[in-house]
């Protein structure tokens, strides 16, 4: 319930604040964020099946994080970073889509 | 959610009573270490879910340009700012003479400009350097249209066109039609051999008459003749009278 409040709090201080993003971040935040929402959902499932542990959570949260974000880098330094982004977004919002339909399953039975 | 413990095998909720049971389960709120640090986690998340959404809603038509498209765009916009400025210049300058001078200079630049536009209007006799086309041969209008076009898209400042005792001033609202002996220029009867005299740069003249499908090529494959002579004293002395205003 507390970390659902924080996502909220998260948005309205994002909307209010209105960050501007800086530069050399702009390539690897969308990414990042979508990497953390796959965590996200992960962990969600996990709850439904019963197997989830916070530690793994915080830990498998940083890390989605942090290597989508270490792979769109080496892409940038390869020349492919448009691909690679390209490429770790459709592997990620795959594994969204497989999660949320196991959350679908567990919570509708359909 | 820190004290239960995690089973190792997956036990899935075998019904949506039991899915929703810990589903409340794990929402209750609770104190623990990591549920602060997930807190923190999902506030960091929200907050560059927002920072991420609208630091992408302004100039995305530009971000998803291609790198060619921006070239051409950076381009075109080089290019008019130029443009803009050498025009700005131009009545920078203008203005300055205008309000410093005296009325001496603005007549002076009132009477430039008239001159320019009494030549672009055919009622000012002119003589410069340029050429002159000579023509044999049978010639249709529209052989002669096309000629004319390319000399005034080649800078012609002012074109005649004459033959042994006729002259036409060639301006905006000339026609030119076909006749028995030779052309007719609105309204004068012209008689092959014709000359086309030009006002202009003669090393971009030339060719303008000589390139493929040009004067040149239509007259020769008619079986005609085309002479080309530089001049730095070509004489324009037909005018085009101003219509009573």
């Amino acid at each position: 319930m507390i970390p659902a409040i924080g996502l909220l709090v998260g948005i309205v201080l994002g909307l209010i604040l209105q960050p501007t993003v800086p530069v050399w971040l702009q390539p690897y935040l969308p990414i990042a964020v979508v990497a953390a929402l796959d965590a996200v959902f992960g962990a969600f499932r996990s709850v439904l099946d019963g197997l989830f542990n916070d530690r793994i959570f915080v830990i498998s949260f940083l890390s989605n994080v942090l290597v989508a974000a270490v792979i769109v880098f080496l892409g940038d330094q390869l020349g492919v970073g448009s691909q690679m982004s390209t490429g770790v977004v459709v592997v990620l919002t795959m594994r969204i889509f497989a999660n949320v339909a196991a959350i679908r399953r567990h919570l509708l039975k359909a | 959610m820190g004290t239960h413990s995690a089973p190792r095998r997956a036990r899935p909720a075998r019904t949506s009573e039991e899915a929703r049971f810990r589903l409340r389960r794990t929402l209750t709120p609770q104190r623990s270490g990591t549920q602060f640090v997930i807190t923190v986690l999902f506030i960091a998340l929200g907050f560059t879910l927002t920072a991420a959404v609208s630091g992408n809603a302004n100039d995305s038509i530009l971000a998803n340009a291609r790198q060619s498209d921006l070239v051409s765009l950076l381009d075109d916009l080089a290019q008019r700012e130029a443009r803009l400025q050498a025009e700005n210049t131009r009545l920078e300058t203008a203005r300055e003479t205008l309000l410093g001078g005296d009325e001496y200079s603005a007549l002076n630049e009132a009477k430039r400009r008239a001159d320019a536009l009494g030549v672009l209007a055919g009622s000012e006799a002119i003589a410069g350097s340029g050429i002159e086309v000579s023509i044999s041969g049978n010639l249709t209008a529209s052989t002669l249209i096309d000629a004319v076009q390319e000399l005034r898209d080649a800078g012609a400042t002012a074109i005649q066109i004459s033959d042994r005792d006729l002259a036409v001033r060639i301006v905006a609202n000339t026609w030119f039609a076909d006749s028995t002996s030779g052309i007719t220029v609105s309204g004068t009867a012209l008689q092959v051999p014709i000359t086309i005299s030009v006002i202009g740069d003669s090393s971009v003249l030339v060719p303008a008459i000589k390139i493929p499908g040009g004067l040149v090529d239509t007259v020769g494959s008619g079986g005609g003749e085309v002479k080309i002579t530089e001049s730095q004293n070509v004489d324009i002395s037909a005018i085009v009278p101003l219509p009573n205003s």
